[in-house]
């Protein structure tokens, strides 16, 4: 177990180092003129190479690299070349927003899309298998993006239940803030719950075939029993990795929920600074992302460690 | 203790007309044709049957596990309950209190996300409504009633930190966690070495004694079914063929399948080149039509027409035996199979064909940093790195001459199999060197090897995976043909065939796929393919152990007619040393790596010298082994000593584990590494009934 | 079953996809500015936009790019995904490691992340984004083939093969890779699938294909703001997407339904 921790520690760290160097070795691939940008159009090339030579564009790209990266460390991010502010605390609180948005959804999903595919495995050949597939068929045909605008034609528009768009903070009171919320978690939990379901069901329907099941039930243990003892915890382990996934998924959701439903989160700030090439914005925001995600997937494979005695116990006995 | 107070006379289990049969798309098989029997509170009564024949499902319709794909007609009755008036909730309540189960396969019947100890407990405490506590305690005292001595690591363990033995222990205490009247165990020994299997079938034995359970015992091993059960029933192609006492059985068979059937066992005895074993044509029919006539009359070497007149009823013979043939009191032994005596060759040991010096293997694998490992001795953690492994292979050598038979004898994880693969440079060797007619294969350059491989090939024991699934039969045995040029494209059609006729096989299975095959046939094709390049030396690694008794048998005949006619050369790997014995010239016993006695066939099996090959004979056999230590199922080897030291019941002493042990060498052929002078108890060795007794014919 | 409906539906698209030209009752971006906003009709069967372009037409016009998109992704990310998962399955040791820790790296991008970082810097065109996402897909299909091959290796005929002393090449294409493809058949119908509801998120954002064209994504966004009042133009072109990847979706499960029985013992 101690083996496995330290490996998939040094992955991560090896993993995001490597992640740095592609966000900035592509955000440096820009053709544009980072210092028109900043300057406007109005500005002379000295004053735009006196800039790049402030901005220190003119060193050598190892070099660069090595001031982002020990400033990021530091937790400066840089000025953002459009706001002309600290990227850093405008990130910082744009993530802790997406962060609700994420956390919310990724609560339903694991809860509502386990249950789910339980479900529809232990009756499976039946009405709510049948239901439940048809149900996740239509939820991963379609991006998240159309269901939020489905909802918000449905909720907002025509029966006006539902704020469409924007956000608002606590201190704007418990239903506003949660009315907010409502629509953008249900758009991301649709589209990931029909994916954890359909998983979740196939692992669980491999456990209740398998031949310990059979022997339990031949034991007489009743069926309740071999369902949760037996065939959930072995059917939950390969979840753990699935929702890790999920994860991912929802990183790109989020990007595109915040577009749909307008809300300051760091995905819309991305979409924005991408448009505008903002550059420090931009390699903040997506390594901030990335990391997240590093982040998940460590975690997820810790926990999948912990509940699998194979990882946990290693050795044999004899 | 068994509380029941049912008279003992009445049977505890009662079968008649049980039916089965199973839907399959819009057609229906019938696996189980009205077979009848009955079981005595105390009894032992073994099913036998090679696969297809139905014993598994006689097991799945008592035990509910055959899922909705099946009918079941017929009466089984229960301590005097019909199973099928039961309710589900009254037939949970018996499977598990009243009936224990054990199954094939230990690695797939145990849950991997549970403990052992919590599995064992689970029966308890849904049927005898114990504590959780009280029945994990009652489930350590079952573990060590099976000879497991660490019970509490054990307990607390997780299935897949245990090996095969343990884990089929665990199960038998399992099923015996609530104490039943009734054991029921569907190949039980199957997956297991042969020296655990012995152990287990011991302990069931004192089970059995001690506490007076009955036993329903299915397996293809009819040696096992000797030394455990009371009556035996013959199952072939569904139908029940003969049924009586066990010993009777085995001694004077009645039905011809039963005949054939123990015929066709290799004799645990050196042979000579010339004797073929006896084996039965062609192979079980898949549905058999039992009323146009006896279902096993087309292999049948007694048959007459009145055989497919009609159905073929069970009758009674004298003896108190039930057998479903008309002739069954008239008919001879089985024949034998008559070869034509060649003088046998003599070996040099000069002209080698092929000479392994001093080989060795040893598996690194890629070590990261899961092998570090974090201990913490008197409150300081220390990190350390896991010791390397014992090599697979350790300083072997032998040499096989040209034309002659080695066989390789040890238990799963000796070594054999990569030794095979070392010979053919499949792996390549830490240390040693393997030369072949002479020339040492590790430095030949690249472009030579290819000559080599065009003389060595390999057969392997997976029948399932040997052959790829994907090419016809004609595809596989075109490709060697087509690869070193042996013969030009238009005539390569008729060498597959040549090739298809050499294994006995019809032309017509060129087109076939693999999964078209049996096991029997996919094996010859195997064959065939290892004929293709026109080897000289062939590695059998396990050809056989996959395979039924009586394919077995042919195959074996297969191989040793093919030696004779080509010259061939073979390693001949098998656990199994009986099979090993009637192929073999000579025989290397191999255990962790080492060989521990190599010599002719005749000097290796009696007397046995080393005290290996002595537990190897005796778990084989079919008498009652000699009792050794209880030993646990991994041994671990000492490093400088002789690796069999921690099983030995003969050990002498500490000079086992420090001392390499010295290559005791009785003859020219004959080299044993043992500290040992002689073997105690090496009394006349136990040798298989012989199947053509001298006694008067039945 | 599933393999039926779905590749009649398949069949269908790619017909449509082909012959959009000569089906479509109006080009693409003619617009009749008289005629905005109208809801669906018998002159125009779903409508039209803002500029009053026939929504219809539209849509056939998008399934060209949607299909294109799907399958040139694939092509990409099978072609250059295939060949390292085999040879890292069938190698095994350094070769292995060096390409799965490659591949862990990509993988530890979020999807979209990868693809923005490498459409945000270019100017965006069809083919960059198929690219892009052709790229994003190499390391799943990588890896689902090399533990394909990892169970085919444990099967003796490929060491049977060896013992004949048979080459690399042909060990890889002539007896694993017949083995690898059905397996990869229904990946490549999650691919399809996958890279379509990519592709549209990218246009959606803006940086997929750019307008004029008829994407179904774009449309979806320049909707948008309408969606109280002319909600069919942004619910036309997701009916759309939904039947195209339901369809995909059914060919890739009823691949599964049929192959799944006949490897047998794999399971």
């Amino acid at each position: 177990m101690i083996g496995y921790v330290v490996q998939r520690l040094v992955s991560v760290v090896v993993i995001i180092v490597a992640m740095s160097i592609l966000v900035f070795l592509a955000t440096h691939a820009l053709p544009s003129n980072a210092a028109a940008l900043i300057l406007g159009q109005y500005s002379t090339p000295e004053m735009q190479a006196a800039l790049e030579h402030k901005l220190g564009f003119d060193q050598p790209l190892p070099l660069q690299y090595w001031h982002w990266a020990s400033h990021m460390l530091q937790g400066d991010m840089g000025q953002s070349f459009e706001m002309e502010r600290p990227v850093a605390p405008i990130l910082w609180d744009a993530l802790g927003r997406s962060a609700i948005l994420a956390l919310s959804a990724m609560a339903v999903v694991s809860t509502l899309g386990l249950a789910l595919g339980v479900i529809a495995a232990v009756w499976r050949g039946r009405w709510p298998d049948h239901a439940a597939s048809i149900a996740t068929y239509f939820g991963v045909s379609l991006p998240e993006f159309y269901w939020g605008l489905v909802l918000i034609l449905t909720f907002a528009s025509t029966f006006h239940l539902l704020p469409s768009t924007g956000y608002a903070g606590l201190s704007d009171g418990v239903g506003a803030f949660l009315s907010h919320l409502v629509l953008p978690v249900a758009t991301l939990t649709l589209t990931l719950l029909a994916h954890v379901a359909r998983l979740t069901r196939s692992s669980m329907v491999e456990a209740l075939e398998s031949m310990y099941v059979k022997v339990a039930r031949a034991r007489g243990l009743p069926e309740r029993l071999v369902i949760v003892r037996h065939a959930l915890r072995n059917a939950l382990i390969p979840s753990i990795t699935v929702l890790a996934q999920d994860f991912g998924f929802l990183i790109g959701g989020i990007v595109a929920v915040e577009t749909v439903f307008a809300y300051p989160g760091l995905g819309r700030m991305l979409v924005g600074a991408l448009e505008r090439q903002d550059l420090p914005l931009m390699q903040a925001a997506i390594l901030v992302l990335t990391g997240v995600y590093c982040l998940a997937n460590l975690t997820a494979d810790l926990l999948y460690g912990v509940v699998n005695p194979r990882i946990r116990y290693g050795g044999s006995i004899g | 203790m068994n509380t029941q107070s049912r008279p003992r006379t009445e049977p505890l289990l009662e079968i008649r007309n049980l039916t089965i049969r199973y839907r399959e798309g819009d057609r229906h098989v019938t696996a189980v044709r009205d077979v009848s029997f009955s079981l005595k509170p105390d009894g032992a009564l073994a099913i036998v049957g090679e696969s297809g024949s139905g014993k598994s499902s006689v097991a799945g319709a008592i035990l509910d596990f055959l899922g909705p794909a099946s009918e079941i007609t017929g009466t089984i009755l229960f301590e005097g309950q019909n199973l099928a008036e039961l309710t589900p909730v009254q037939r949970r309540n018996i499977l598990g209190r009243r009936i224990g189960a054990v199954f094939q396969d230990p690695f797939t019947a145990l849950n991997p996300a549970l403990r052992v100890g919590r599995q064992i407990a689970e029966p308890m405490v849904q049927h005898l409504g114990l504590t959780l506590a009280d029945a994990l305690g009652r489930a350590e005292a079952a573990l060590r009633e099976m000879g497991i001595d660490r019970t509490a690591e054990v307990a607390r363990a997780y299935p897949h930190q245990l090996s095969g033995g343990m884990k089929q222990r665990a199960l038998i205490a399992a099923a015996l966690a609530c104490e039943p009247p009734l054991l029921i165990l569907d190949e039980p020994t199957t997956a297991l070495d042969v020296t655990v299997e012995a152990q287990i079938l011991r302990l069931l034995s004192r089970l059995r004694a001690d506490k007076g359970i009955a036993l329903l015992f299915i397996s293809h091993n009819l040696g096992v079914v000797r030394r455990l059960c009371d009556d035996v029933a013959v199952m072939y192609a569904s139908q029940l063929v003969e049924f009586g006492n066990v010993r009777h059985v085995l001694e004077q068979p009645a039905h011809p399948y039963s005949k054939g059937l123990l015929a066709s066992r290799p004799p645990l005895a050196a042979t000579s080149r010339n004797s073929r074993l006896a084996a039965i044509d062609g192979q079980m029919p898949i549905s058999a039509e039992p009323d146009a006539g006896c279902v096993f009359a087309p292999r049948c070497p007694f048959r007459e027409p009145s055989c497919s007149a009609g159905p073929q009823p069970l009758t009674i013979i004298p003896g108190g035996r039930t057998v479903r043939c008309w002739k069954a009191g008239e008919v001879g032994p089985w024949p034998r199979q008559q070869v034509t005596a060649a003088a046998p060759p003599t070996f040099h040991r000069g002209d080698a064909l092929v000479n392994a010096t001093r080989l060795s293997k040893t598996f690194d694998a890629s070590r990261g940093l899961t092998d570090w490992r974090l201990s913490v001795t008197g409150g300081r953690p220390q990190v350390y790195r896991r010791p390397s492994r014992v090599p697979a292979v350790n300083d072997v050598s032998f040499s096989i001459s040209p034309g002659e038979v080695l066989g390789l004898v040890g238990e799963s994880g000796c070594g054999k199999s990569t030794l095979g693969r070392l010979l053919l440079q499949l792996l390549r060797q830490s240390g040693g060197s393997v030369e072949f007619d002479g020339a040492d294969l590790a430095r030949l350059p690249a472009q030579a090897l290819s000559p080599f491989r065009k003389q060595a090939q390999i057969v392997f024991q997976n029948v399932g995976s040997s052959l790829n699934p994907r090419l016809s039969v004609g595809e596989a045995l075109d490709r060697p043909l087509a690869l070193f040029s042996l013969a030009k494209p238009r005539d390569r059609t008729r060498r597959v065939e040549a090739l298809l006729d050499m294994v006995r096989l019809p032309a017509a299975y060129r087109t076939r796929f693999p999964h078209q095959l049996s096991g029997g046939e996919r094996q010859r094709v195997a064959i065939a393919r290892a004929l293709a390049t026109e080897p000289r030396f062939i590695v059998c690694d396990e050809p056989v152990s996959a395979l039924d008794v009586s394919v077995q048998a042919t195959i074996v005949n297969l191989l040793a007619d093919l030696r004779d006619a080509f010259g061939l050369s073979y390693l001949f790997i098998s656990h199994d040393l009986a099979v090993v014995a009637q192929l073999s010239d000579r025989v290397a016993v191999m255990y962790r790596g080492r060989i521990c006695e190599i010599g002719t066939a005749a000097e290796v099996l009696a007397p046995p010298h080393h005290p290996y090959t002595q537990m190897l004979l005796t778990s084989a056999a079919d008498d009652e082994p000699v009792t050794g230590p209880a030993v646990s199922d991994i041994g671990h080897g000492a490093r400088t000593g002789c690796v069999f030291a921690a099983r030995c019941p003969h050990k002498l002493g500490t000079v086992c584990d420090t001392t390499p042990p010295p290559l005791r060498t009785p003859s020219t052929t004959h080299a044993i590494a043992c500290h040992l002078d002689t073997l105690p108890d090496t009394a006349v060795p136990p040798v298989r009934a012989d199947p053509y007794p001298q006694r008067a014919a039945i | 079953m599933a393999l039926v409906v779905g590749g009649a539906l398949v069949v269908v698209l790619i017909v449509v996809a082909a012959l959009a030209q000569w089906i479509a009752p109006y080009p693409y971006d003619q617009m009749h500015i008289r005629d905005r906003f109208l809801p669906p009709s018998l002159h125009y069967l779903a409508g039209t936009d803002e500029y009053g372009r026939d929504v219809f037409s539209r849509l056939l016009f998008g399934s060209q790019l949607s299909l294109a998109l799907g399958m040139t992704a694939t092509l990409i990310s099978m072609g250059i995904g295939v060949p390292l998962g085999l040879l890292a399955g069938y190698r095994r040791g350094a070769t292995d490691e060096v390409i799965m820790r490659t591949l862990d790296v990509m993988m530890a991008f979020p999807p979209i992340m990868l693809v923005l970082l490498i459409l945000a810097v270019t100017p965006p065109s069809l083919m960059k984004t198929a690219i892009a996402i052709g790229v994003l897909a190499v390391a799943p299909i990588a890896r689902v083939t090399r533990s394909v091959t990892l169970d085919l290796m444990s099967g003796e005929f490929i060491e049977a093969a060896r013992a004949r002393g048979e080459r690399l090449r042909y060990l890889l294409v002539r007896e694993l890779l017949p083995n690898v493809w059905p397996v990869l058949m229904v990946e490549a119908s999650l691919r399809v699938v996958f890279a379509v509801l990519l592709g549209a998120v990218l246009s959606f954002l803006g940086f997929g294909v750019q307008p004029p064209a008829a994407d179904w994504g774009l449309m979806i966004s320049n909707g948008r703001a309408f969606v109280d009042t002319a909600p069919w133009i942004s619910l036309a072109p997701g009916i759309a997407m939904s039947i195209t990847v339901i369809g995909i979706s059914l060919v890739g499960d009823g691949l599964r339904e049929v192959l799944d029985p006949k490897l047998g013992s794999r399971r």
